[in-house]
């Protein structure tokens, strides 16, 4: 597993080396034909590897099993979600998400039972590409990312991260690596399924799930709020919104010198002077 | 005296309802409505996606939907070309995602707000559904005023436009095969979904 990095790393710089080629048609993917050959790629490792299994585990794993694997893995992602609320001066749910992981953890077994939520504790979806996002980054080009999926330059800062820091330097053997991976992998993949005929019908899947990623990320960094729609494609009005590349122009427009979180008072959702 | 000012109050309800029929006050009655019809027919998805039709079409501005699905090409299209798309995008919509709406049954629709959207002419209504167990999914709702009336011309789930997210897979074909060929292979999927839906139900 800790040759994911390394991959990641290497796909940014090649990113980054051919930024330059953007079509006026999608300058937020500029190495698509490369994107392409790789979804192709994780398409067929899903069609004959994951998918199935994640079905046949869908299928046949008990409820309970299911619920408290997904529980283990949420717990273990509001650690890190907490860290990445603290990071964008969202105190309340940073607290909130670290009295999960208290609570999850000692009443909850290591995070099998989701005590929390009970408690009132509701579920955050802070990560650290969001993080970056509310500072002013701008998401970089897209990738897709061989054996892991959709992601942009921006936004390959959250799975680094939890590689970098996560609970597999306490797991020894590389056999338990690959199983804690691997089961973590099976049921996130099992939570998609019901997305499959729907992505599998379009005319072109792969633009798809391009748009689809982009566009909730787009919402996600700015908490649901977003000044404008993204818009991706070929509009009606020549004078539209600013597409994909606009989250970089938009990024020059932060002040450079907050870099330390100034409490809350910057809200991610205060659009700049965005529209032209 | 008094019950006389109640019955009159009470006669008054229907008009005072209509008048006040701003886009929060549909996006609850539809969802109310809907949810009704999830749980009646759970297990018929194609009584499901005719009932829902028939309940949300009034309040859609399908041409409009279309025209930003098929972006800068909507203009180049001829009047009848644009009534078939509009036709075929519709017949999309409505089979990709109505039959799929019965794992919602057990939904709730939290209506969290308006806001403002490109005009005074525009609202955008922002929900979140949630079923038990699960992380809620916002769903937005975008409202326009066509004479009296409000209309929805988009809706987003977790940010996601119906319309947006079609343009890069429409744009191509148009670009490959002209409007007609956009149109031809919309129908072409339209038929195939008609086909596994009857294997199905």
């Amino acid at each position: 597993m800790t040759h994911s990095i390394p991959t990641s790393l290497r796909l940014c710089g090649l990113a980054l080396l051919l930024a330059g080629c953007a079509t006026p048609q999608n300058n937020y993917d500029p190495i698509e034909p490369v994107n392409r050959g790789v979804f192709t790629f994780n398409r067929a490792i899903d069609r004959t590897v994951l998918r199935p299994v994640a079905q046949t585990y869908a299928d046949y794993v008990p409820g309970p099993v299911k619920g408290g694997t997904s529980n283990f893995f949420s717990n273990v992602d509001d650690l890190f979600g907490s860290v990445a609320a603290l990071f964008q001066g969202k105190f309340k749910e940073a607290g909130t998400s670290a009295g999960r992981v208290v609570v999850n953890t000692t009443f909850g077994m290591f995070g099998l039972f989701d005590w929390g939520t009970r408690m009132g504790l509701d579920k955050g979806n802070a990560d650290f590409g969001q993080t970056l996002g509310h500072w002013g980054v701008g998401s970089g080009p897209y990738l897709m990312v061989p054996f892991f999926g959709p992601l942009t330059l921006r936004d390959t800062a959250d799975p680094l991260v939890r590689l970098t820091w996560g609970p597999i330097d306490y797991i020894d053997p590389l056999a338990g690596q690959i199983a804690y991976y691997g089961v973590y992998v099976v049921d996130a993949r099992s939570r998609l399924l019901p997305l499959d005929a729907m992505l599998d019908s379009q005319i072109d899947p792969y633009a798809y799930m391009r748009d689809a990623y982009l566009q909730a990320r787009w919402n996600k960094v700015y908490d649901g709020q977003p000044p404008h729609q993204l818009q991706l494609g070929e509009g009606d009005d020549e004078d539209a919104a600013p597409d994909a590349s606009g989250v970089a122009a938009e990024a020059a427009d932060h002040a450079p010198g907050s870099s330390v979180p100034a409490a809350a008072s910057v809200p991610a959702s205060t659009p700049d002077a965005s529209t032209p | 005296m008094k019950k006389w000012i109640a019955s009159l109050v009470i006669a008054l309800l229907p008009v005072l309802a209509l008048a006040a029929a701003e886009p929060e006050q549909i996006v609850r009655g539809v969802s109310n409505d809907v949810l009704a019809i999830l749980k009646q027919n759970d297990k018929d998805p194609v009584k499901v996606r005719e009932q829902v039709d028939a309940r949300v079409s009034p309040l859609a501005d399908y041409p409009r939907m279309t025209s930003l699905a098929v972006g800068k090409y909507w203009r180049q299209a001829t009047p009848e070309q644009q009534q078939a798309l509009a036709k075929e995008f519709r017949t999309m919509l409505v089979r990709t995602y109505m039959s799929a709406l019965t794992i919602y049954k057990n939904a709730e629709v939290d209506v969290k707000g308006t806001r403002p959207g490109a005009d005074s002419g525009e609202q955008t209504v922002r929900t979140e559904v949630s079923i038990p167990g699960q992380k809620p999914i916002p769903l937005d709702f975008y409202f326009e005023k066509v004479g009296n009336n409000w209309k929805v011309f988009d809706i987003a789930v977790d940010g996601i436009s119906f319309t947006v997210n079609n343009r890069n897979q429409f744009g191509t074909v148009i670009r490959k095969d002209g409007i007609d060929g956009l149109i031809k292979t919309l129908s072409d999927r339209n038929a195939k979904l008609a086909g596994n839906g009857k294997q199905g139900g």
